[in-house]
């Protein structure tokens, strides 16, 4: 009632009472609704003429008007209409709510009492302060004791008086006094200051400098920023000395924060040469870990450990370095140290989880000789993400076509072509072409090479640590430097080795590409496309064209264009290069890119399942290709596939000729192929090819879905129709060791070492499979030549010695083994899943085996795939649920529910269900399993649905989530199964509140 | 209060000081827990006022008086150690004291015509790479540039042409110096001028005008590669350029935000981080900022030319400490957080902003 009291008397006379009392009726929550509204809804406020009914509380919270809020706000506040404490408040809120940086928000504000803090923290202010004041009363004091004849000797370093400096020489000292003194005679003015030529002068002062000789301060013109690395501290006391230290390092943050790293790196230098501080030292660290220089981030770690070992943060710098530098070894132990200390620190688990992986991947890798280098090699054209591989695949050819052709196929393979270098490595890597005058091509390709991995792996590090940035265009940049590194490869190469070397393309338009590619290199692309364009007009004026040089002509002008994000060009200057050059990889990727980010998402698609379908190995067109989809997925919804255009498929023919360097070409370009023209013989080839390729991918899926017994009746179709793949024998051996097999296992493998003698996976499958058998002593034998080939697998080792053991227990071997084979069979599982196309074989196959790029990328987006086996119980489960979750690895998940009784989940999942973990379950039914086995995906719902604290899950999901459930559905009610039918789903369908 | 409001940086009024005399400037001596208000007494002459703070109260440790009243102070460029006093009075003259010894003062020299409006100094205090140099800004609207080794004349002279209106320069500042060559100055009139003057090159780097007078102009960091500018209005708008980038017809690019309905008189960046700082105004408030960069600070325009990116401002907290307008503003360069201000209600207040580490 004393709310009514405050009721201004202005306004109509009735209203404001009334108001009032509904106002306050609102607040007290109580109905009130009909009473009152034949009384609103007359009149409006006198500034803004809103309508009296809008000062209410209904209608302020349902309001999302901002600035209508706000100007009721400013009649509110102004009290004109009365006064309305509580309404103004709601309405101040509201506004907050929508919009939080609203200026009506500001008001104005006493400064802050002792009130505005709890006890402690005043308490805290005003003890922080009086610390300070003393320390500084003292110091001043001090100070003034010490007050000394330092000060004269300071001043001798100082800089020169500017413009009259006794350090100038004579000649311009005078000139610069001479202005000086017409300064103050004849003011200089500021239309003067416009006019004053500072290129001229400075020129001037220049050549005055070199006439005389003399060593001037105010002559060297820096045009980057020059900064001093060390400061001068002569004289400083210790005080003086940490509050310099102290602010050089708060600018090195500053300028950390805003992305300067460089910048930052000197500032931090700066403050330590003033003082090392530990922690400066750790900045600084990670400063050049985002600079990637990391050597000086391991220099730097090191420093910190000196001073303070144990040093958490350093020690993860110093891990997330090592594991840069591939040394993961000591990466493991740092990241141990870290948890030996803090046993949660959760992004030290997951590092550490990361590199285990990794280096588990590296192991079969690093076979011995050719072979070890020929999977390294391969790995880094992987890395190159494809882009920068089209024509260097050409070149190579081309190149290897040099040893038998005559002079002038040499002088083509010799263009000035920035792949050369690539060509080199790649034809060196294979093993096939034999140049030895042309070491020197080699040595820069590879150290080129090997950087480029390391910048790749350096990437991929770095963008896990800063979580998912855009990976399309990191991996634009890499293989950006993977191209600098061509180049420069190939300069020394020429240089030593390239007496022959003459250019198909005339040495003018050459000449031109070459600038080109350095301008490219250093980022001048609009320069670059000038080159270019001077270097076409050059050669399509020539009338006699070579189509192949003036294809890489105008897909590299693409890559330029593309870079400044002119995307129409740059889709123009592919489709031109593709018509000279069908099929060639990079301006098809190029073109997807520019699609891409003009969102022509489906035109893209097809481009990067072209290029797929050319090379599936390239992880660019990988992972675009299935970033795609899901922009589809989104767009269309589940039938988007029918929307495509279709996807042209590349004949066999063009994969081969991928090594020939030209290709057939895709329908986007009509005029350009006709399919007809290949040789029937070639379409049977092609046909037999795809089906091959089908069934092993298939066979692949149902790896992943542990149905080995199908998976090996698909591997055994491949057989027939390609003998030669001995990959088809390792991965059946593989699914009969899962199912058992061992005798089938170990004729696969022995099968496949017939054919090649040192194919590692065979040796280790085989040692399983002997082991299998209890033939221990040919298993120990396998292991060993496993070991032999490559000592750095563990699981060998592990598995070594357990049957060494086992070899020597013989009695309780029945009952070991039995739990080893559990064991066993987890290992295998990352194994295979890891790795199957990155060895030797199955790259091979891979290319071929287009669509197999989709099964990989599947897997990829987890390259620390979790091993899931089959639950024992509810905490077994909420282990792996957890894991899963954390990672958010869907497709682990969706292995884990498949391995899963639908029946048990609500047992399993006793009370832990949560909305997360649901999101998960769903989302992985729906990519994973509801294609294949829908019933299985029916049943895993309705179970769901039984599990305890569903129903207050179910309710909080949000809306997005929801809609994940709804797709889920989707796909189920498209997809038929015996296992349930349309009514079911629907009655499931309510339970989950859809 | 919500626990979003807790978190914001609040601003204690510490200590209040009443004192006899019109405060312009207040400055606090480096490395220490002293502060000076500079001012002018009631019967025309100038006072100096040395305070030290002890616990909740200011003890006035000195009072020098001088025959002028003294408009503006810095210790920009003078050393750690000697700490010497820099001052523009009323009648144009820039005096360095040593407030040691202040009956007479180190460096004299009658710089300007009129009243000295602004002065700032670099290459001291180990702020800013090379030469110690003072600029002072004056109604005489001269722009010049001092080093206390030269006496009776400027090292340089920015002035309008013979017969061109002069306009009155209200505020300069130094930026840039992050080595021995680099510097500008920058400077501000009273039609919306914002002039850029290169020290390295001597030419005028850049100007743009921003309607209304500018009454403070400063570099977020002197001693840096130049990389925020803000601007202050008489109308109560700020504008914050970004100095990184530089277009060559655009110049810079700002973002632009309305503290309040009246005029700025002052803004000063927090020594110990570049993207907070402080906007004092006509109706005796303070605003606390922050600059928040753009994901990208710089762009290509149609030609290829890099344009730079403004980013964006968030108000921490604004507090009202009198009715009338707080004319100057200082933050300790030792003690984050602490800072006083001086308003024409003839009152000095040292304040604590609490908080500024979170941010």
């Amino acid at each position: 009632m004393l709310y009514i009291a405050t009721v201004a008397s202005r306004g109509p006379a009735a209203l404001p009472g009334r108001r009032c009392v509904r106002g306050a009726w609102g607040r007290l929550g109580a109905m009130g609704d009909e009473s009152v509204p034949y009384l609103l809804g007359e009149g409006t406020t006198k500034t803004y003429q809103i309508p009296i009914s809008h000062l209410d509380y209904k209608f302020i919270e349902k309001c999302t008007d901002v600035k209508h809020l706000e100007k009721i706000l400013r009649v509110l506040r102004s009290g004109e209409e009365g006064c309305y404490p509580e309404l103004t408040l709601a309405c101040e809120k509201r506004i907050e709510c929508l919009d939080p940086r609203s200026r009506a928000l500001r008001k104005e504000k006493p400064a802050a009492t002792a009130s505005d803090f709890t006890a402690e923290e005043w308490e805290a202010i005003h003890s922080e302060l009086m610390s300070w004041l003393t320390e500084m009363n003292e110091d001043y004091k001090k100070s003034q004791l010490l007050r000394t004849d330092t000060l004269n000797e300071r001043q001798d370093n100082l800089p020169p008086i500017r413009c009259s400096s006794s350090c100038l020489p004579t000649s311009q000292n005078k000139k610069l006094q001479n202005k000086q003194r017409s300064k103050k005679s004849i003011p200089r003015d500021y239309s003067e200051w416009d006019k004053f030529n500072v290129e001229k002068e400075c020129s001037k002062i220049d050549e005055d400098v070199e006439e005389s000789n003399s060593k001037a301060r105010f002559s060297s013109r820096t045009s980057l920023p020059m900064i001093e690395k060390k400061i001068d501290t002569t004289g400083m006391t210790k005080r003086e000395k940490i509050f310099i230290a102290t602010r050089e390092k708060e600018k090195g943050n500053e300028a950390f924060a805003t992305g300067d790293y460089v910048e930052a790196v000197t500032y931090y230098t700066r403050s330590i040469s003033v003082i090392p501080i530990a922690a400066v030292y750790n900045n600084k660290a990670l400063a050049e870990i985002k600079l990637q220089d990391w050597d000086s981030a391991l220099q730097d770690c090191e420093k910190v450990l000196d001073m303070e070992p144990g040093n958490i943060k350093a020690l993860m710098r110093r891990a997330t370095v090592h594991s840069h530098l591939q040394n993961y070894q000591a990466a493991i132990e740092d990241l141990n140290n870290v948890l030996s200390v803090e046993p949660e620190n959760s992004r030290a688990k997951k590092n550490l989880l990361e590199i285990e992986e990794k280096l588990k991947g590296l192991k079969p890798i690093s076979e011995p000789q050719g072979k070890g280098k020929k999977i390294l090699i391969e790995e880094i054209e992987d890395s190159e993400s494809g882009e920068g591989r089209g024509e260097d695949t050409e070149e190579c050819e081309r190149h290897g076509g040099d040893k038998t052709s005559a002079a002038p196929a040499a002088a083509r393979a010799a263009a000035g072509e920035p792949a050369m270098g690539n060509a080199h490595r790649k034809s060196h890597g294979k093993g096939k072409a034999h140049d030895r005058d042309t070491r020197k091509h080699k040595d820069g390709a590879e150290s080129g090479a090997k950087k480029g991995a390391t910048e790749k792996k350096a990437e991929k590090l770095l963008s896990d640590h800063e979580g998912e940035v855009n990976g399309y265009l990191r991996s634009d940049e890499k293989s950006e430097s993977a191209e600098a590194e061509e180049i420069k490869a190939h300069g020394e190469g020429s240089r030593s080795a390239a007496g022959d070397s003459s250019t198909s393309l005339p040495p003018t338009a050459a000449k031109l590409k070459s600038e080109g590619n350095e301008l490219f290199k250093s980022g001048q692309f609009g320069e670059a496309v000038l080159k270019y364009s001077e270097a076409i007009e050059y050669v399509t004026g020539l009338g006699e064209q070579n189509p192949d040089d003036l294809s890489i002509l105008y897909s590299n002008r693409a890559a330029c264009y593309l870079k400044e994000g002119n995307c129409s060009d740059c889709i123009q200057d592919c489709n031109r290069a593709l018509e000279l050059q069908p099929f060639s990889l990079k301006p098809l990727l190029r073109r997807a890119m520019a699609n891409e980010s003009m969102e022509r998402y489906r035109q893209a698609y097809i481009d990067y399942k072209t290029v797929l379908q050319i090379d599936s190995s390239i992880q660019a067109a990988n992972d675009s290709a299935n970033r795609i989809t899901k922009t589809l997925i989104d767009q269309d919804g589940p039938s988007w596939r029918e929307k495509l255009p279709p996807i042209p498929v590349v004949p066999v023919a063009a994969q081969i000729h991928r090594w020939d360097g030209g290709a057939p070409t895709s329908e986007k370009k009509p005029n350009t192929v006709d399919i007809s023209r290949e040789e029937p013989l070639q379409m049977n080839r092609e046909e037999a090819m795809e089906e091959f390729k089908r069934l092993k991918n298939e066979g692949n899926e149902l790896v992943k879905t542990g149905e080995y017994e199908e998976a090996a009746n698909k591997y055994s179709e491949c057989m027939k129709l390609n003998t030669e793949e001995y990959s088809v024998y390792t991965n059946r051996a593989l699914c009969y060791l899962k199912l058992y097999k061992y005798e089938e296992a170990k004729r696969d493998c022995d099968h496949v070492l017939q054919i090649e003698d040192s194919n590692i996976k065979a040796f280790y499958r085989r040692a399983l499979a002997y082991k299998g058998l209890q033939n221990y002593e040919a298993s120990v034998d396998d292991f060993n030549k496993v070991l032999q080939i490559d000592p750095n697998v563990l699981e060998a080792q592990k598995e070594l010695e357990e049957v060494t053991q086992l070899l020597h227990l013989d009695t309780s071997a029945g009952d070991d083994n039995q739990q080893m084979q559990g064991k066993k069979i987890t290992i295998q599982e990352v194994v295979t899943d890891g790795q199957e196309e990155g060895t030797p074989e199955d790259a091979e196959t891979a290319r071929v085996a287009a669509e197999e790029a989709v099964a990989k990328a599947e897997a990829r987006p987890c390259p620390e795939r979790l091993r899931v086996s089959a639950p024992s119980n509810a905490y077994d489960f909420g282990q792996m649920v957890n894991a899963v979750n954390a990672t958010k690895d869907k497709a682990a998940c969706a292995d884990l529910l498949t391995l899963t009784e639908p029946k048990r989940l609500p047992v399993l999942l006793s009370n832990k269900l949560e909305g997360e973990i649901l999101l998960v379950f769903i989302q992985s039914l729906e990519h994973y399993v509801a294609g294949k086995d829908p019933g299985l995906a029916y049943q895993h719902l309705f179970y769901l649905s039984k599990a305890e604290r569903f129903k207050v899950v179910v309710a909080l999901l949000s809306k997005n989530e929801k809609e994940e459930v709804q797709q889920l559905f989707d796909v189920l009610s498209e997809s038929q199964s015996d296992q349930y039918s349309l009514e079911d789903l629907e009655s499931l369908k309510k339970v989950y509140e859809l | 209060m919500s626990a979003a409001g807790l978190e914001r940086p609040q601003v204690v009024s510490h200590v209040q000081q009443a004192l006899s005399y019109t405060v312009f400037d207040c400055k606090w001596v480096p490395r220490s827990a002293r502060l000076l208000c500079l001012g002018s007494a009631a019967r025309g002459t100038g006072l100096v006022q040395l305070y030290e703070l002890h616990g909740a109260r200011l003890e006035l440790l000195r009072e020098i008086e001088k025959p002028k009243p003294i408009k503006c102070g810095t210790f920009g460029a003078t050393s750690l150690q000697q700490r010497y006093l820099a001052t523009g009075d009323f009648d144009g003259n820039l005096n360095i004291w040593n407030l040691e010894a202040p009956e007479i003062p180190v460096y004299s020299v009658k710089g300007h015509k009129e009243i000295i409006n602004s002065i700032d100094g670099v290459g001291g205090l180990g702020i800013g790479e090379g030469a110690p140099e003072i600029v002072t800004g004056s109604r005489d609207g001269t722009v010049k540039v001092w080093d206390p080794r030269q006496n009776d004349s400027p090292v340089a002279n920015m002035e309008p042409v013979q017969g061109e209106s002069k306009r009155d320069c209200w505020t300069v500042a130094f930026g840039n110096a992050y080595n021995q060559e680099e510097r500008v100055v920058c400077a501000g009139y009273d039609n919306g001028d914002i002039k850029l003057f290169d020290l390295k090159t001597m030419s005028l780097r850049w100007e743009t005008n921003i309607k209304n007078g500018v009454c403070s102009v400063e570099f977020d960091r002197k001693d840096i590669n130049m990389n925020k500018l803000v601007a202050t209005s008489l109308e109560g708008k700020f504008h914050v350029f970004d100095m990184r980038t530089q277009h060559p017809t655009k110049g810079f690019a700002s973002v632009s935000e309305k503290a309040q309905k009246s005029t700025i008189w002052q803004v000063r960046h927090l020594p110990q981080n570049r993207d907070i700082f402080m906007t004092s105004g006509g109706s005796g408030s303070l605003h606390l900022w922050k600059y928040e960069y753009p994901a990208q600070r710089s762009k290509k325009d149609s030609e290829g030319s890099e344009m730079g990116v403004a980013g964006s401002l968030s108000l921490l907290q604004n507090v009202t400490l009198s009715t009338q307008p707080i004319s100057c503003l200082d933050w300790s360069p030792d003690k984050k957080g602490l800072c006083v201000c001086g308003a024409f209600d003839q009152t000095v207040r040292v304040l604590i902003v609490t908080k500024l580490n979170k941010i």
